[in-house]
């Protein structure tokens, strides 16, 4: 459970408030949250730290969430990104999930809903580590 | 947004009701066109013929007159010669010794008797005017002629005989003579005989032409010679203007003085021919009316039959013109039918974005509010120091809000549901499943049509992502053409496969149908717009070439083969990429 809870996550979404209020709720319980409002800098912060989930807002000002995730995972193969969107659009979440995205989920996402993928990305990840780590 | 209800209005009063266009002025103008088109030439035809058949009939008249007035002119005349003939026999034939003796002078009446009664009497006249010697059967032998005008006349004349106009004289009854003047050494006498007017008449009063028409004789004065049956009495002055009898003979249409209006006396068509001796004119003479009246009915009739004629073109050229306003009408209507499909797709679709737009933009606050909600309670939760029973009435007021959140949730998820379905929602979509209810729907139709279904699905195909409405609207085409093309024939039968292909990898569906097929020059316009083999009015042509473009847009295609007597066979071909089908999994989570 310590390991679970010692998850990096990366937000990446234009809504400050949204970020800042999600940074919170993750940090009680346990997680590292950082917050960044567009693509580049989302891609600048994955270059830069190390991270195990990002949560990505698909419709951004800038360079928008798709080409953002294909730029993340270019960088980060193993980075495991649950996208967010207010937009009910199906092609682009099959797009996403091509492009090697873990989940898709709608908002207004249910906080409880959210953590729980969250929690699943981070599974996950560490599963893929492992492997790679002993083939 | 403004501009928008502007646009949809416009189209939605043109597709109203079709008595909004003006079709009756159009049909007028068809009508007035076509008419125009065909009284024209038909005018200039008519007035052609007529004018020129006027005149002919015209010439054919007066060439007819003036040939049965030269025909009559010599009969008189060969009457006269005869006569004349006769008289200059029997004066140059006898001596005054002999024409003086009254018995030898009734023996050669009775010989001249013989040729025919036509002569009166015979007299035998001196220089004097005194009769010599008479045969007849008036008293005249006392009178004395040396005053008669033919007296006169004839002692100026020639050897020749002299024939006079008809004349009362002593007698007292109308009558002509003939006689010549004999010259024997210094003595000069008249033989004279005179005919009766009667015989003379009897040549020309007799012949009737028509109910108006007669035949007389003038002198060069004008004066009648024999009865006319109208206009005046034998020995007056007629009134036709002779001054205009120029020619040897001819013809002239006159019309007489006196009366007005309806008295007025009917125009006469004349013919004349002068003869030679005596001075006389032959007159044919009928009302131009009558003369006319067989040309007038030709032209009666013919003006009937282009009355008729007008009256067949405005019949035809309505029935035509009503035929091809009503074709209008039905184009029209179906215009404005697609249009107003078209109109209500593009406002659906308006529509649809604008709900998406909005649900976007709320979704976006509510995440903010939902996690702003999830912060207090972390905090509540988190300070130790509140007092229970506001934390309490916190927490509480804390669910609240995220139920209204999710209430608010439900909204626009269904704004977007609704919005995803006005173009044509896409979802992963079993195929095998969808020929089904597609087949039920439309079995009972293909059975009354007498043809069967039969089905070979190919089971585990796997899903494709499409619109199932579309998909829907393809398979009842296709479907509905194969029941079509049976076209009543029995014992139909329709066969709907699916197969999952290997090279390229892609579902086919199949349908095959045992009807009547395509002809090779028609099978490459199949899926052009508005392209159809059913009579008008029945199919709009534009199935296939949907179908074409729905399954152009899931970039698949739709081909087609077939033979003529035999079938056709329709192959909607679904590539499998892997956009299609590998991941089943996001399927449920988006319309949560």
């Amino acid at each position: 459970m310590s390991e679970t809870n010692s998850a990096r996550v990366l937000l990446i979404d234009d809504e400050v408030a949204f970020t800042s209020n999600l940074a919170m709720i993750l940090s009680v319980r346990g997680y590292e949250a950082t917050a960044v409002h567009d693509g580049e800098s989302a891609v600048r912060a994955v270059e830069e730290g190390d991270y195990d989930v990002a949560i990505l807002d698909l419709m951004m000002p800038g360079i928008d969430g798709i080409e953002t995730l294909r730029q993340i995972k270019r960088k980060k193969p193993l980075l495991e990104v649950i996208m967010l969107t207010g937009h009910g659009s199906v092609d682009t979440g099959v797009e996403g999930m091509h492009l090697g995205a873990f989940d898709y989920a709608m908002k207004p996402i249910d906080i409880g809903d959210l953590l729980e993928k969250i929690a699943d990305a981070y599974q996950r990840k560490l599963l893929q580590e492992q492997r790679n780590g002993n083939p | 947004m403004e501009p928008q209800p502007e646009s949809i209005e416009r189209p939605a009063e043109a597709s109203g009701p079709a008595g909004g266009r003006n079709y009756s002025r159009l049909y007028l103008r068809f009508i007035l066109l076509t008419l125009i088109c065909a009284i024209v030439p038909l005018s200039l035809l008519g007035w052609a013929a007529f004018d020129h058949y006027s005149d002919f009939s015209y010439d054919q008249m007066a060439d007819y007159f003036q040939r049965r007035a030269e025909a009559n002119r010599r009969i008189v005349e060969l009457f006269l010669k005869e006569r004349t003939a006769e008289i200059s026999l029997v004066g140059y034939g006898h001596s005054l010794e002999d024409l003086k003796n009254r018995d030898k002078l009734e023996y050669i009446f009775r010989l001249m008797d013989q040729e025919g009664s036509y002569f009166t009497d015979l007299g035998v006249i001196d220089d004097r005017g005194k009769h010599m010697a008479y045969i007849g059967p008036y008293d005249l032998m006392a009178n004395d002629y040396s005053v008669t005008f033919w007296f006169k006349e004839l002692m100026k004349r020639g050897p020749e005989v002299y024939v006079s106009d008809m004349f009362m004289g002593y007698r007292k009854t109308p009558h002509f003579i003939m006689a010549i003047l004999r010259r024997e050494g210094d003595l000069k006498w008249i033989l004279r005989a005179t005919i009766q007017n009667e015989f003379l008449s009897s040549l020309v009063e007799n012949i009737k032409i028509g109910d108006t028409g007669e035949v007389f004789l003038l002198n060069y004065l004008g004066v009648f010679q024999t009865n006319p049956r109208t206009g005046g009495k034998l020995m007056t002055n007629s009134d036709l203007p002779i001054e205009r009898f120029t020619e040897e003979s001819g013809i002239l249409a006159w019309q007489p003085e006196g009366g007005g209006g309806q008295d007025r006396p009917p125009k006469q068509f004349i013919a004349y021919a002068w003869l030679k001796e005596p001075h006389w004119m032959l007159v044919v003479k009928q009302d131009y009316a009558e003369a006319f009246m067989e040309v007038n009915k030709a032209n009666q009739s013919a003006f009937l039959l282009f009355n008729l004629s007008l009256l067949v073109m405005l019949t035809v050229s309505g029935v035509i013109a009503g035929y091809m306003i009503r074709i209008i009408q039905k184009r029209d209507k179906e215009a404005d039918s697609l249009s107003e499909q078209l109109i209500h797709t593009s406002k659906m679709a308006s529509v649809g974005e604008l709900a998406a737009g909005v649900a976007h933009e709320i979704n976006n606050p509510l995440a903010i509010i939902l996690t702003a909600n999830q912060v207090i309670r972390d905090l509540a939760q988190l300070t130790a120091t509140l007092d229970q029973v506001f934390k309490e009435r916190l927490l509480q007021l804390l669910s609240q809000i995220d139920s209204m959140v999710q209430r608010c949730n439900h909204i626009t998820h269904n704004l977007l549901r609704f919005a995803r379905r006005t173009k044509a929602p896409t979802q992963l979509v079993d195929l095998n499943e969808s020929l089904k209810e597609v087949m039920d729907l439309t079995e009972k139709r293909a059975k009354t049509n007498g043809v069967e279904f039969s089905a070979a699905f190919r089971p585990d195909l796997p899903k494709v992502l499409a619109s199932p409405a579309e998909l829907q609207q393809v398979f009842v085409n296709l479907i509905n053409n194969a029941i079509a093309a049976h076209g009543g024939k029995a014992n139909g039968s329709i066969r709907i496969n699916t197969r999952l292909a290997e090279k390229p990898e892609r579902i086919e569906i199949e349908v095959a149908d045992s009807g009547v097929g395509i002809a090779a020059d028609q099978i490459g316009r199949v899926f052009d717009p508005f392209f159809t083999t059913k009579p008008v009015g029945k199919g709009t042509g534009l199935g296939l070439s949907i179908s074409y473009s729905i399954m152009k847009q899931l970039g698949g295609d739709i081909k087609v083969q077939s033979e003529v007597g035999k079938g056709s066979t329709f192959t909607l071909l679904f590539p499998l990429t892997s956009t299609n089908h590998e991941k089943n999994n996001i399927s449920g989570r988006d319309d949560v």
